[in-house]
């Protein structure tokens, strides 16, 4: 990348990324207000929330003992809210990935507008570089953010309020994977978008391929950590926070029915969380690599 | 690429069977293509549609990697040479989301080493453009206006231009083309630009280059190349002519008007003139099947051939 000449101002290639796509570093800042805004306003109500489901919760209480109209009222909003607020999370790969494979390299070379940036004193691969890195540092350093204001919007300490851990927009939104989606997205865009060269089948494309490797996880998800088999009593009560997989009984040897059952305890969360975090930087890496190579083979 | 070039200052452009081809199985856009441009020239890339003078250009601006052949540009690979070179391709690519000083700021900003504000400001002044205008709102020729102050700006060595006058009124037309050869007289630029317009280059332009097939079909000063082809009208038939080769003859009247490529004085029964530059090359186009003919600059050195 090129040395900056003054040390507050963006200079070279970072100020021509940041200038050409100024759209949507609004969009992304404008993205990153709102969230902060909802999330900021959930963790202020959030204790009452908690204290109204917290009565009608408990064990053996009656619902409508407890439904006051304004708790019920704060349990909406600020269920609603968090789920907004992480669904917009866990599905920024996917306009990640269309506006990469489009706006930042599909429609450049479409139009002639990258090789007008080759045939200035910018070489082909810093000119990519330079594509890759900023948007990479922003969309790491925003979505970082927004993870962390989700879990302190969320006050997940006393159990979870709305939905468990390993539920797909909870398990994305709360955890360093939300910013190997990002990074991902935006390297399958990149990657699309230089294969393609067009901005439409590159957008298309590139969202195809985040939707494959969204769906693919999600299957799979569970199973990139090995988890915990259990037989007898245990398996009738798993503890709490504690993601069942599959369960069963089968005769034993003394002829009393045995009871089993595997499941993914709360304290795999991190453990999952690295596998597919890096199971996506790999991915990223690769067509990052592909990306390059491509765009090699392609200029001297 | 070649080693064995001596990397002689005095050459702009060196091509060395050059060939480019889209795809592995499409014909190649240039096919064993081989010259040499000397530096300080200012040469015309004329050709029928297709002949392959986008690919050429693209090619020595390093924006196509060739399939095979070796180029030289400027004393070394164009990938290297690509800070002195400036290209301006034919649909004039900018990004309209940029105001006219941002567009020449972008200039400043890619190209620290080499940049002219000043000069690539006033060419944009001489359009009387504001320069808070956004591109997207400008006129084709004010586009091109701002496009060449972006190729200018750089301050090239060798400039290389795809029809850069097509879609310029005749005054903006005259006045840009004035522009641009009083910078490369001035300052020693080499041009190649290609255009349909064959009048208008010859007044800008001292070296031809006529590109057919893929390949070089005339190529050599203009001097020199209306000095080899004699206009011809007289009685008689084509093989009357010989020695000197007929480029192209057609029935005039009762006799015949050809265009020959000088072989020794012609015979007095001839009334012979000097060709214009769009009769010489109307002629080559016309004719896609005369051998070609390169002026002794414009060969490209034998010793250097690597392949």
């Amino acid at each position: 990348m090129s040395a900056p000449t003054t040390p507050h101002r963006a200079s070279g290639l970072t100020w021509s990324v940041l200038r050409l796509h100024r759209t949507a570093l609004y969009a992304w800042g404008a993205a990153l207000l709102t969230a902060a805004a909802v999330l900021t306003w959930m963790h202020v109500i959030g204790p009452d929330a908690r204290a109204a489901v917290g009565n009608c919760g408990s064990p053996g209480a009656v619902a409508a003992d407890c439904a006051r109209l304004q708790a019920a009222t704060v349990d909406e909003i600020h269920t609603h809210g968090l789920d907004l607020a992480a669904i917009g999370v866990t599905y920024l790969l996917y306009p990640v990935a269309a506006w990469a494979a489009a706006a930042l390299i599909g429609r450049e070379l479409e139009s002639g507008t990258a090789q007008l940036a080759w045939t200035q004193s910018v070489t082909p691969v810093r000119w990519l570089a330079a594509k890759l890195a900023v948007p990479a540092v922003l969309l790491a350093a925003g979505t970082t953010l927004a993870v962390l204001l989700g879990v302190w919007a969320r006050r997940d300490e006393d159990g979870s309020l709305i939905g468990g851990w390993f539920n797909t927009n909870v398990f994305i939104s709360t955890g360093p994977v939300a910013v190997a989606y990002a990074l991902a997205g935006l390297a399958l865009g990149a990657l699309a978008g230089l294969a393609l060269r067009r901005a439409l089948p590159a957008a298309g494309a590139a969202v195809a391929a985040a939707f494959v490797l969204h769906s693919v996880l999600d299957q799979f998800r569970m199973s990139l950590w090995p988890a915990v088999t259990v037989t007898g009593q245990a398996a009738r009560h798993l503890p709490s926070g504690a993601l069942a997989l599959a369960h069963g009984a089968e005769p034993s040897a003394d002829g009393r029915s045995g009871l089993w059952a595997t499941y993914q305890p709360e304290s795999h969360f991190w453990p999952l969380q690295l596998v597919e975090s890096g199971l996506l930087l790999a991915v990223a890496g690769l067509a990052t690599a592909a990306a390059f190579a491509l765009l090699r083979r392609r200029t001297p | 690429m070649s080693s064995t070039s001596t990397t002689r200052s005095t050459v702009a452009v060196e091509a060395h069977g050059l060939t480019v081809r889209y795809g592995r199985r499409s014909t190649a856009a240039l096919d064993d293509c081989s010259f040499r441009l000397t530096a300080g020239r200012v040469s015309a890339l004329v050709g029928p549609n297709g002949a392959g003078k986008s690919t050429l250009l693209a090619t020595v601006a390093g924006l196509l990697r060739p399939t095979a052949g070796t180029l030289t540009v400027l004393g070394t690979s164009p990938a290297e040479a690509r800070e002195r070179i400036a290209y301006l391709s034919q649909n004039k690519p900018l990004h309209p989301q940029l105001t006219i000083a941002e567009t020449l700021r972008l200039g400043a900003e890619l190209n620290p080493a080499r940049w002219d504000a000043a000069y690539a400001a006033a060419i944009v002044e001489q359009g009387s453009l504001d320069p808070g205008t956004r591109v997207r709102g400008l006129s084709g020729g004010q586009r091109t206006r701002v496009a060449l102050a972006l190729a200018l700006g750089k301050r090239p060595d060798l400039m290389l231009l795809d029809e850069p006058m097509a879609d310029l009124d005749p005054l903006a037309r005259h006045e840009l083309l004035g522009t641009l050869m009083a910078d490369a007289a001035e300052r020693g630029t080499t041009v190649l630009m290609s255009s349909h317009i064959v009048a208008e280059l010859a007044d800008a332009c001292d070296h031809l280059l006529l590109l057919g097939g893929g390949r070089i079909r005339l190529g050599g000063g203009l001097d020199d190349l209306l000095l080899a082809h004699t206009l011809v009208t007289g009685r008689g038939t084509p093989a009357d002519l010989a020695p000197h080769l007929v480029v192209e003859s057609r029935a005039a009247g009762r006799g015949l008007t050809a265009l020959i490529r000088n072989d020794g004085p012609v015979d007095d029964r001839w009334q012979a003139e000097r060709p214009s530059l769009e009769e010489l090359v109307l002629a080559h186009l016309r004719s896609p099947s005369a051998p070609a003919l390169l002026a002794p600059g414009t060969t490209a050195t034998p010793e250097t051939v690597t392949r």
